[in-house]
């Protein structure tokens, strides 16, 4: 109980060296600098640099002048601006909920199983689709929403669908992304959360049951509170990336020969001016926007889910 | 807490219908996750004509297997195996760098105190919500400065730069190691380096597993960053090929109809053989992901 | 419930062998504190520009064929072959590669083949810094014989402001393709212009119902039905300016073809690639207008409608009545030579070879040709095949009145109609009183595009 507590009630620290008491000796180590440089480096290199570089780019225009937010203000009253804004919201609405429910529900059931070999093959079994991405999917979704040539036929047949453009009617698409999302991406957090479960200790799971917690209090009380950091930071990815949605319809742009547009989302969107219309500002501005808003909802998850406090004891 | 206690009087021992229902929750979603993958392997055992005839469902045979395979490997002499070998010395290049620069960068970060710390968590999240689509133009400048375009060195270099691993191992640091051993540890004397490699490390294997594991999938399925970087098709990842036989199928490029084209069951053997380099990492992973309880022995 | 999972010794050998690897690894990162070095093994060179005296070609899976046959033919050029997918399928790989090149200042290959046919709009424009990535073909580097010996009007994709940029590879004209024994046993007559068609469909639908005399569930179908009409939503009237009238009574009448055998169930709103499609209508297309390359990839496929052999005839396209006949185009690739190319006549006479020699074009060639000499050798090695019904002179006519009031614009008209149009025609509405949110549809999609629309 009380590593749950402790958990749950970070201690905020200054940035900076800290100032408590150190043995006398030693004066700050180089070595956390020398652990960090590498990485350093190459978040310069092909992070922040590239991010900077971004957003210099939705400032100037195309000969290198400063162009004010001319960018900004074009690609906002691109008239496929709005649309693609709505599509990313409802998906990530959606999706979002869907993913941290069932994924720490998921988890927390598969930590529970208490035969080896069939937990590792529920991992299993969740995590495969993850390996399947881009091109390789798109013949599967293809067949797999066609109510003719698909293995869940019946459930589309029920749904009313009669053809593979009736699955994918407009109004239909959000939920279709969010389960081809989720499909192929639940799986990779399943793990972490597996691992993180595994990373709580026995004695203090053992003292909740001598208490006679039963297994859904357990996870309610301590086990969530323990993971956190874990489902503030999957919240905080899985926002960005829903935001940044782009895979799904691509590749249903592909299976459907274009019914589903490859502008439906606000990152296709950044795609189509940089490679389509050769307008590098305007993807730059796009991006810069999706970075602001990401960054804005991700601000509240931070604050709230303790990430960068470093776990004091 | 204290509702924990007031339960006390109710003894643990519901899991036969909790039991039933986790089992059926697992049911459920096995057969959504599977089944999907379960048409695909019958699908590359099928004919072009079955996949649209037959059952959804309905298994092929080995003979078809074995024609498209052969239909597979004779798509530009056997390119499927160049793409796998290239894809595989990019994705463990990647792996092995990843790994040397994430785990201690994450160690540093969460159990360490410098001055740039919060700075770097944050540049490093901020980054991490940058959309890639902004990355890539970038990138590839900055490649083609250096006279890297069309080599390895420009794909798996920027592979390398992982923060998605960073943070993993950032936040398992912090979760699973106590500080206050470690402060022990060095009024022992012991030195910032020795605590990283004789405390640390020893207790990092699932984390080194998880990250090297997504490490690995990411650069495998990269499709973008290859495709701007590779022009040549000797050098093309199997993602990219992928896209190549897509394209080579009427179904998705109705004027490769009628010339040496690639059949749909093809296309799922492709798809098949892409993916099966992704399950053994996985399989070899996540044997040490359950490892996780010795980090917690020390957690105390 | 919360066994521990496995016995602790079996735990220490994991730790420690993982301890093992990334002990070294972190050594290297504290010892040094450099960056890792490039892994340069396996590198090899950029596939840009060959350099001086070689050309590097980039085509499609289909068309390595026809560097191979360029290679036979001429041992001694220098020319290195790189496939890609040939921009297929909406990808633009060609557009977005030159663009990072542009952005670059370097990297362009000599030759590149495209399945696209409106590349030239964006390749024949100058971006920031740049040449336009097209090199000029007829200002002497392709012979004006070899130009003029392609069909008539197939080049116009190609040419912005009377300039040549591209050479077409081949055409997809659209013709009336019929199942002929079908026909003979149903009592029909092959119509003779679009009235009859409509009549004739009308009369499929209530005496044979399951019958079907068309497909508009494809993005190409404004290339078979609107274009076909002279409809006029697509007339380009400058490298950057577009007229869009989808209200126009030319294309008011296709659409009332569209929505009448929709209504009926004579037109089918199945893409033909779906399986529901094959298994629907197997042996039950009595006729199908269009393009040329329906007879490979649907008629005489064993993977869609397998159409036994001496069936499949050909009808040349329908004119409406007191009319002169026109057709649509649904593809067709293209050959662009680079601007950039230190090696221009080695490119140009690549090029040339792969349109119009008959080792390519007539003997290996899957579509029919764009240069007029090659496809009447490729016609007449079809013929020979005895797998069609009728004679195919109706594709050389198809190929000669395609109507050049539908132009190829940057953006693809395929798939403005597909995002608009096709969810609508799924679900049953009308096309005419639609025409307006498409005509709407292109006009927005042509001012992103940076078209002025009159």
């Amino acid at each position: 109980m009380a590593t749950a507590q402790k958990a749950a009630a970070p201690l905020r620290r200054a940035a900076g060296p800290a100032t408590g008491p150190r043995p006398g000796r030693r004066r700050a180590s180089l070595v956390p600098v020398l652990l960090v440089l590498p990485y350093t480096v190459l978040l310069l290199a092909f992070g922040l640099g590239p991010a900077v570089y971004a957003l210099w780019l939705s400032f100037t225009d195309a000969t290198g002048g400063f162009a004010g937010v001319d960018n900004y203000a074009r690609v906002v009253q691109d008239f496929r601006f709005p649309g693609a804004a709505r599509h990313v919201a409802l998906f990530v609405g959606l999706w979002l909920v869907l993913l941290v429910v069932l994924v720490v529900v998921l988890a927390l059931l598969v930590h529970a199983v208490s035969r080896r070999w069939v937990g590792t093959a529920l991992r299993f079994a969740y995590y495969v689709p993850g390996a399947l991405a881009g091109a390789s999917s798109v013949l599967l979704w293809l067949f797999l929403l066609n109510p003719v040539a698909s293995p869940a036929a019946p459930l589309l047949r029920l749904l009313g669908y009669e053809s593979f453009n009736d699955t994918i009617q407009p109004t239909n698409l959000p939920v279709v992304f969010a389960l081809i999302a989720f499909w192929t991406g639940a799986g990779g957090w399943i793990l972490v959360m597996f691992g993180a479960l595994n990373n709580i200790p026995d004695d203090v799971m053992e003292a909740a049951r001598i208490d006679g917690a039963g297994p859904v209090r357990i996870a309610w009380s301590i086990q969530l509170p323990l993971i956190r950091k874990w489902v503030t930071y999957m919240v905080i990815l899985s926002l960005a990336a829903g935001t940044q949605l782009f895979v799904e319809p691509t590749l249903l742009s592909q299976a459907s020969n274009a019914v589903v547009p490859n502008d439906y989302s606000l990152n296709q969107l950044a795609y189509q001016y940089a490679f389509s219309l050769a307008d590098f500002n305007g993807s730059a501005a796009i991006s810069v926007l999706l970075l602001v808003v990401s960054l804005g909802l991700s601000s509240v998850f931070v604050a709230r889910g303790g990430l960068f406090d470093t776990d004091a004891s | 807490m204290s509702t924990l206690t007031r339960t006390g009087t109710r003894p643990a021992r519901r899991p036969t219908a909790g039991g039933a229902v986790a089992a059926l929750v697992h049911a459920v979603f096995v057969v959504f996750f599977a089944l999907p993958l379960l048409w695909l392997l019958l699908a590359a055992t099928r004919s072009g004509a079955s996949l649209v005839r037959d059952a959804p469902l309905s298994p092929g045979s080995l003979g078809q297997l074995a024609e498209n395979w052969r239909s597979l490997v004779g798509f530009q002499d056997a390119a499927i195996l160049t793409w796998v070998g290239n894809s595989a010395y990019y994705s463990l290049a990647a792996l092995a760098l990843t790994l040397l620069v994430s785990i201690p960068a994450g160690y540093a970060l969460a159990l360490t105190r410098f001055r740039a710390r919060r700075t770097l968590l944050l540049t490093t999240l901020v980054v991490m919500l940058m959309p890639n689509t902004a990355l890539v133009l970038p990138v590839f400048l900055e490649m083609n400065a250096v006279g890297l375009i069309g080599t390895a060195a420009a794909v798996v270099l920027p592979f390398s730069f992982f923060p998605f691993g960073v943070y993993l191992a950032y936040i398992y640091f912090s979760s699973s190691i106590s500080r206050s051993l470690l402060e022990a540890a060095r009024i022992d004397g012991c030195g910032e380096l020795r605590l990283f490699l004789h405390i640390a490390l020893p207790l990092s294997a699932p984390v080194v597993a998880l990250v090297g594991f997504f490490s690995f999938v990411q650069n495998w399925n990269n499709y973008f960053l290859p495709f701007v970087m590779l022009p040549s098709s000797d050098d093309y990842p199997v993602q990219i090929g992928l896209s190549a036989l897509l394209s080579s199928t009427p179904a998705f490029n109705p004027s490769a109809a009628g010339a040496a084209v690639i059949d749909l069951p093809t296309l799922a053997l492709a798809t098949i053989v892409s993916v099966l380099p992704v399950l053994l990492v996985f399989a070899f992973a996540q044997r040490f992901l359950v490892t996780g309880l010795t980090a917690g022995g020390v957690k105390g | 419930m919360f066994i521990s999972p496995h016995p602790a010794r079996r735990r220490r050998v994991l730790v420690l062998a993982t301890a093992a690897v990334v002990g070294a690894t972190a050594l290297a990162a504290c010892g040094s504190g450099e960056d890792v070095a490039a892994p340069g093994a396996g590198a090899s060179g950029a596939a840009g520009s060959a350099g001086s005296g070689g050309i590097t070609v980039w085509v499609d899976a289909s068309r390595a064929p026809a560097a191979e046959a360029f290679l036979a033919a001429n041992p001694d050029a220098d020319v290195e072959v790189v496939s890609y997918d040939g921009s297929a399928n909406g990808s633009d790989t060609f557009k977005t590669r030159m663009n990072l090149y542009d952005q670059a200042g370097e990297g362009w290959p000599d030759v590149v083949f495209s399945t696209q046919n409106n590349d030239a709009s964006w390749a024949s424009q100058a971006t920031p810094g740049n040449e336009p990535f097209a090199a000029v073909l007829d200002d002497g580097l392709v012979d004006p014989e070899v130009l003029e010996g392609f069909t008539e009007g197939s080049l116009d994709p190609c040419t912005v402001e009377g300039q040549v940029y591209c050479l077409r590879n081949d055409l997809a004209q659209v013709v009336l393709w019929y199942d002929q024994q079908l026909m003979d046993d149903l009592g029909y007559e092959v119509p003779t212009t679009w009235e009859e068609y409509v009549e004739l469909s009308g009369r499929v639908a209530a005496e044979n119902p399951g019958v079907i005399t068309g497909s508009v569930g494809d993005a190409w179908t404004p290339e078979v039905f609107m274009w076909g009409s002279r409809c006029p939503a697509n007339q380009v009237t400058g490298p950057r300016s577009i007229s869009v009238d989808a209200t126009a009574a030319e294309c008011v009448r296709a659409a009332e073809v569209i929505d009448a055998g929709v209504a009926d169930g004579s037109l089918t709103t199945l893409s033909v690639f779906a399986p529901e499609f094959v298994q629907e209508y197997s042996e039950k297309v009595l006729m199908m207008p269009g393009p040329a390359w329906f007879a490979g990839a649907i008629f005489n496929n064993p993977d869609s409608l397998a159409l036994p052999e001496g069936r499949l005839g050909v009808a040349a396209p329908l004119p409406w009545e007191g009319e002169e006949a026109v057709t649509g185009n649904v593809g067709g690739g293209t050959w662009f030579v680079s601007s950039h190319s230190e090696n221009p006549e080695l490119a140009a006479d690549f090029v040339e070879f792969v349109t119009t020699d008959d080792a390519y074009q007539v003997e290996q060639a899957p579509g029919y040709p764009a240069y007029a000499p090659a496809a009447e050798k490729w016609l007449a090695q079809q013929e020979e095949s005895g797998y069609y019904a009728t004679d195919l002179s109706a594709l050389t006519e198809a190929g000669s009145v395609i109507w050049d009031g539908w132009g190829a614009p940057a953006f693809s008209q395929e798939a403005v109609w597909a995002d608009t149009m096709t969810p609508l025609v799924t679900a049953g509405g009308s096309v005419v009183d639609n025409l307006d949110t498409w005509g709407e549809a292109i006009r927005n999609e042509a001012q992103v595009n940076g078209y002025t629309v009159e």
